[in-house]
């Protein structure tokens, strides 16, 4: 965890804890009656600092409905969730928007970057949004990490799909948030592009000291983080520290062995 | 079948998005039927009032016909009372009726206030017959009985506050008549304005008309059984070879088909004009249809692939898009139909607030005005929707593979560019032709192609010039809004096409707003330039629409202090035998030798001030080419309605002028010796000059003079000046209400691309509020997007409405409009304005837009 405390951050409230995101009694329900339906049930969950976690689970497991509500995307039905020491289930939309956009760097499966704006611009997007100028130095290394050096000037529909979610990475990172979420980010990427990325996250939680959430149903991805949890109807039912795929793999069938048997 | 059950499923999913397509239509549809139903209700009305007002026949002399405006002379013209009893003898007559009937008139209450309309409703005089009972009932009253009595219709008693007992004064040539209020009377159908007074036959003859044995027509009763043709032809045998003759005679038909004429003629030219604008809504509305489709077919893609991967083909495709339109249509004209009813329903209550009352009991829809308006709507839908459905059918199958999340850049190509600069050079090459046409009639069809040309090439190149201008309004505008601002240039930039067209709808009416303004405003500069430099005179003293300036008022004129000359000008007709022979009707300017101060023309041969002269007169320089004319040659003048006279040419006129083109001056004196007293006309409008330095109290002299004849207005020059520049701002302003239909539906275009963008962009506006775009700073940018767009549309439109109406002043500088006057007020309003309507477009788009629920948007697929 030393690297992190090196790394200067915006935001924040200087007091630096070990926990980077804390979700406590977490509640997530659809409808009402007898058509409701649970999606996160009584989750209690911390994600460390400067560290990759990985989000597991079958579909409908509520996986990515954790990883909305934490990244305040998504309203929660009750429980608090802290950010560093922000509580964010009662924030208004402006202050959320304000918190995402500068605590808070995401990647999604598809469709992450404007058509309209080229690669350096969309990198920049956050910061030009908040008004901020993007730490040259910070960016330059950014880029150069995610290796997109000559493609800056680039529009997304001039990039392969791979080039793109690094281009997402690299808008994720620029703006040095707290906290990384990927929804998916290599579910769209044939194997080795996925690597890359991943290979590409990894290593700006090693060397850039980085905290990172991410959802995935793909054992190998899994296989990149430092932990590994697992959801199943909506509650975190096991967690694993520095897997493999194999490991993850197994894990992953002992559930569904499980799901089917009960 | 299955091809209009999806369509139809496709439609009710999307009605939402096809709303503002089916209000463009419905607002062009409306306007249409609106105006054809108002029309068709004004002639209704007329038509009642002329066939109830009609005798079965009618008697009245012949020289009627000839004036329009009434007589010249303000005296209607008359046939002696004695032919009464002659029609009275012929065969199949029940009766018959001397009628007195002067339009020349004008009524005001005791305090000097006029009784009737401002606005080319007339102000009637008569005597009262029982003919007239056919059309009014006495509500309060009785009939006038005497010298001092008069019946007023009710209308006008209730428009005025008028009671019985009160004392109207009615205005006439042969001079004023004092009365009091003896009864009332109603008219039995809608009477859209006119004033209306009777006195008793004897007042009517003696003071309308000047003398007591005659009356202005005779109203004939058939009797049971003879019809009114068969009527008519007794009345013409009776009445062969009689005194003053020959005579008109009407059936009750013809009158009524006469009177409609007059009417009719002018409500073509309404309903024309009106049609007119409709069409450019239409047309503007055109653009709105197209853009809805090409984005709905676009936004389809996937799904029209996977319909053509399963086996629909392209010509199923199609059809289903058309069939859409064809829904779209039909709503939209349905609705359309019965908005233009209600449209017209409005317009004769704005009508009413100005003094044209319009009962709606008369509102008349024609069986052919929903039938136009549905054949109108559907046409113009499905005609518009033709291209995007081409386009839908040739979308490939592979579509339905293809990850088609941001339909592709509608990159505008090169066969575009070069037909729209062919079209835009050919149109401008036309109009350079049109400046430098000498003749207006070949010029007029010039700018008319240059205009339709120039058009049509904007409207082509639009997408390309979407590109230039779109960057060109950000680089000024945009940028002090950061990536904001960059981001809304980047949006109305992705699809060039899609902003041209909407940009282009605005343009055409912004263009028609600022071609009319700058021919409006050198109208007026190149009319004040004129009279600066050609009028003399301190005063100009106008006539109203109710005829000549009567003696009286004349008289009181003239007797006005500190005014150094007052000067009459009366027009008076003739025939003219030029020393070659030929034979011309003309109207002479009678006027006092003083005219020629007051108004001051260079001549080309002889002083002006020699054809005062005793016996002389002047002619234009055109007149005197074509027949040869020259100083010191002798015409002969025949007055009509009085002698012929020898008159001798002193001098000639240049017709390079404005003013009084072609004018041929004599003096008063010369041309009374040849008339008698009753055929001088009064002066159509009179001329005054202040003694040096007494300006100011001579105006108010004047104005005085003519308190007790309020149809009359003296201005001086600044006032006159500013009265032209008035009316000349009303024309404008009623053109560019009946614009502000067509922009309407350009807005609404605006909005529509707005809403079916955010619509489409879903998932790119999720994306930008999910890594922190707050909802203030995405409205914002769909706000700067459609301020760019609009700007677009505003400087395309002024650029070229500025370039018709230059060229058509260069035009019209033939026809006098010698000054080009470019309204830079106005212009730079309506660019200014068109940020503002851009902003106000954004309203409803950038609201929604800011509502969208962020998961959903980026889960959107």
């Amino acid at each position: 965890m030393t690297t992190a405390m090196t790394i200067p951050r915006h935001g924040g409230t200087g007091g630096r804890t070990a926990v980077a995101a804390r979700a406590r009694q977490l509640v997530k329900a659809y409808g009402s009656g007898e058509t409701r339906v649970v999606a996160l049930d009584h989750v209690d969950v911390d994600i460390n600092r400067g560290q990759f976690t990985a989000i597991m689970g079958p579909s409908g497991s509520g996986k990515s409905t954790l990883m909305h509500c934490l990244a305040g995307l998504d309203t929660v039905t009750s429980g608090e969730i802290h950010l560093d020491e922000t509580e964010i289930t009662k924030l208004k939309d402006k202050k959320l928007t304000q918190l995402r956009r500068d605590r808070i760097g995401f990647i999604f499966q598809a469709f992450n970057l404007l058509p309209t704006l080229n690669a350096l611009e969309n990198i920049t997007l956050p910061m030009d949004i908040a008004g901020r100028k993007p730490d040259a130095a910070w960016l330059n290394r950014v880029v150069e990490t995610v290796g997109l050096a000559d493609r800056l000037r680039h529009r997304p529909t001039q990039l392969s799909g791979g080039q793109q979610q690094r281009v997402a990475v690299a808008r994720a990172l620029a703006a040095r948030p707290e906290i990384i979420f990927g929804d998916e980010p290599t579910g769209n990427l044939d194997s080795r592009a996925g690597a890359e990325v991943l290979d590409f996250l990894r290593k700006s939680v090693d060397e850039l000291g980085q905290t990172i959430v991410m959802v995935t149903h793909d054992p190998v991805a899994a296989s990149y983080a430092d932990r590994v949890l697992y959801l199943a109807d909506g509650r975190i039912v096991d967690e694993m520290f520095s897997p493999t795929a194999d490991q993850v793999l197994d894990r992953m069938k002992d559930f569904d062995a499980r799901g089917r048997t009960s | 079948m299955t091809v209009v059950k999806t369509s139809m499923r496709n439609f009710l999913a999307h009605k939402g998005r096809m709303a503002l397509s089916a209000v463009a239509v419905l607002l062009s549809v409306a306007f249409v039927c609106g105006t054809l139903v108002f029309t068709d209700t004004m002639n209704t009305t007329f038509d009642k009032l002329f066939a109830a007002t009609s005798a079965d026949v009618t008697v009245s002399p012949k020289a009627a016909e000839d004036d329009d405006q009434g007589p010249r002379t303000g005296r209607p013209e008359a046939l002696p009372a004695s032919l009464v009893q002659q029609v009275t003898k012929a065969d199949g007559v029940k009766s018959a009726e001397g009628a007195v009937v002067s339009m020349s008139v004008t009524v005001v209450d005791a305090a000097n206030k006029k009784m009737g309309s401002d606005n080319g409703a007339p102000t009637i005089a008569g005597n009262w017959t029982r003919n007239d009972l056919k059309s009014m009932d006495i509500t309060s009253g009785h009939a006038p009985r005497g010298p001092t009595d008069v019946m007023v219709d009710a209308d006008t008693a209730e428009k005025h506050g008028l009671q019985l007992g009160d004392a109207l004064r009615t205005i006439a040539v042969t001079g004023d008549i004092e009365s009091r209020i003896s009864g009332i009377a109603s008219f039995k159908m809608t009477n859209p304005g006119a004033t209306v007074v009777y006195f008793d036959t004897a007042t009517a003859q003696r003071k309308l008309l000047g003398r007591p044995d005659a009356f202005t027509n005779i109203s004939v009763t058939a009797e049971e059984g003879v019809a009114d043709t068969r009527l008519k032809q007794h009345v013409a045998t009776a009445l062969d070879g009689a005194a003053g003759g020959p005579y008109k005679l009407q059936t009750a038909k013809e009158a009524a088909d006469s009177g409609r004429e007059d009417v009719g003629s002018f409500l073509d030219v309404m309903k024309y004009a009106m049609l007119g604008f409709a069409g450019i809504a239409f047309l503007v509305g055109i653009f709105l249809i197209v853009n809805t489709f090409s984005m709905l077919v676009t936004q389809r893609t996937r799904e029209i692939g996977l319909m053509r991967a399963i086996g629909s083909s392209r010509g199923q495709v199609n059809r289903g898009v058309l069939v859409e339109a064809l829904l779209l249509g039909v709503v939209g004209s349905i609705l359309g139909v019965g908005a233009g009813v209600g449209l017209a329903v409005g317009l004769m209550q704005l009508m009413g607030s100005m003094g044209m009352e319009l009962s709606t009991k008369d509102l008349t829809v024609a069986w052919t005005t929903p039938v136009v308006g549905l054949a109108l709507g559907i046409v113009v839908t499905v005609v518009a929707a033709y291209i995007p459905a081409r386009r839908a059918g040739k979308v490939s199958p592979m579509a339905a593979l293809r990850d088609a999340g941001t339909p592709a850049d509608g990159r505008a190509g090169w066969i575009r560019a070069s037909i729209g600069l062919v079209l835009t050079g050919s149109g401008a090459l036309l109009l350079y032709l049109t400046t430098q046409a000498d003749q207006a009639s070949e010029g007029s069809l010039l700018l008319g192609g240059g205009v339709v040309l120039t058009l049509i090439g904007f409207i082509v190149v639009g997408p390309l010039l979407a590109g230039v201008v779109v960057r060109a309004i950000s680089a000024v505008l945009l940028r002090m809004f950061g990536p904001v601002g960059r981001m809304a240039e980047r949006n109305a930039l992705r699809n060039p096409r899609r902003t041209g067209a909407t940009g282009a709808a605005l343009m055409i009416g912004l263009a028609l707003v600022a071609c009319l303004s700058v021919v409006g405003s050198s109208m007026v500069a190149s009319a004040t330039q004129e009279l600066d430099k050609s009028v003399g005179a301190d005063f100009i003293i106008q006539s109203g629409p109710s005829g000549p300036i009567v003696p009286k008022a004349e008289k009181a004129l003239r007797a006005a202090p500190d005014i150094e000359h007052v000067t009459s000008y009366k027009m008076i007709k003739a025939e003219l035998t030029a020393p070659d022979g030929k034979k011309e009707t003309e109207e002479l300017v009678a006027a006092d030798p003083t005219y020629a101060q007051d108004l001051r023309r260079e001549t080309v041969a002889g002083e002006l001030a020699a054809a005062y002269g005793k016996n002389a007169m002047s002619v234009g320089s055109d007149y005197a080419e074509r027949h040869g004319v020259e100083v010191g040659d002798t015409m002969t003048v025949a007055f009509t309605g009085g002698e012929s006279a020898k008159l001798k040419i002193a001098a000639i006129t240049s017709d390079e002028s404005n003013v009084d083109k072609g004018a041929m001056y004599t003096n008063v004196t010369t041309a009374a010796q040849y008339l008698p007293a009753d055929r001088v006309p009064p002066n159509m409008i009179m001329f005054a000059k202040a003694v040096d330095g007494k300006e100011k109290a001579a105006y108010a002299g004047l104005k005085k003079a003519l308190a007790d004849y309020p149809q009359f207005t003296v201005q001086d020059q600044t006032d006159f000046k500013q009265g032209l520049k008035d009316e000349v701002g009303q024309l404008l302003n009623i053109v560019y209400g009946l614009l502000a239909l067509a922009i309407i539906v350009a807005v609404l275009g605006v909005v529509n691309t707005l809403a079916l963008s955010v619509v489409e962009r879903t998932r790119e506006i999720g994306l930008m509020r999910a890594i922190g775009l707050s909802r203030r700073q995405l409205r914002r940018m769909i706000r700067m997007e459609s301020v760019v767009i609009a700007l677009f549309g505003a400087l395309l439109g002024l650029g070229l409405g500025m370039g018709w109406g230059t060229t058509a002043q260069k035009l019209l500088a033939l026809e006098g409009l010698g000054v080009l006057e470019i309204p830079w007020t106005t212009i730079l309003t309506v660019f200014v304005g068109s940020a503002f309507v851009g902003l106000f477009a954004a309203l409803v788009p950038a609201f929604r837009a800011g509502r969208m629920n962020v998961l959903n948007a980026i889960a959107t697929e």
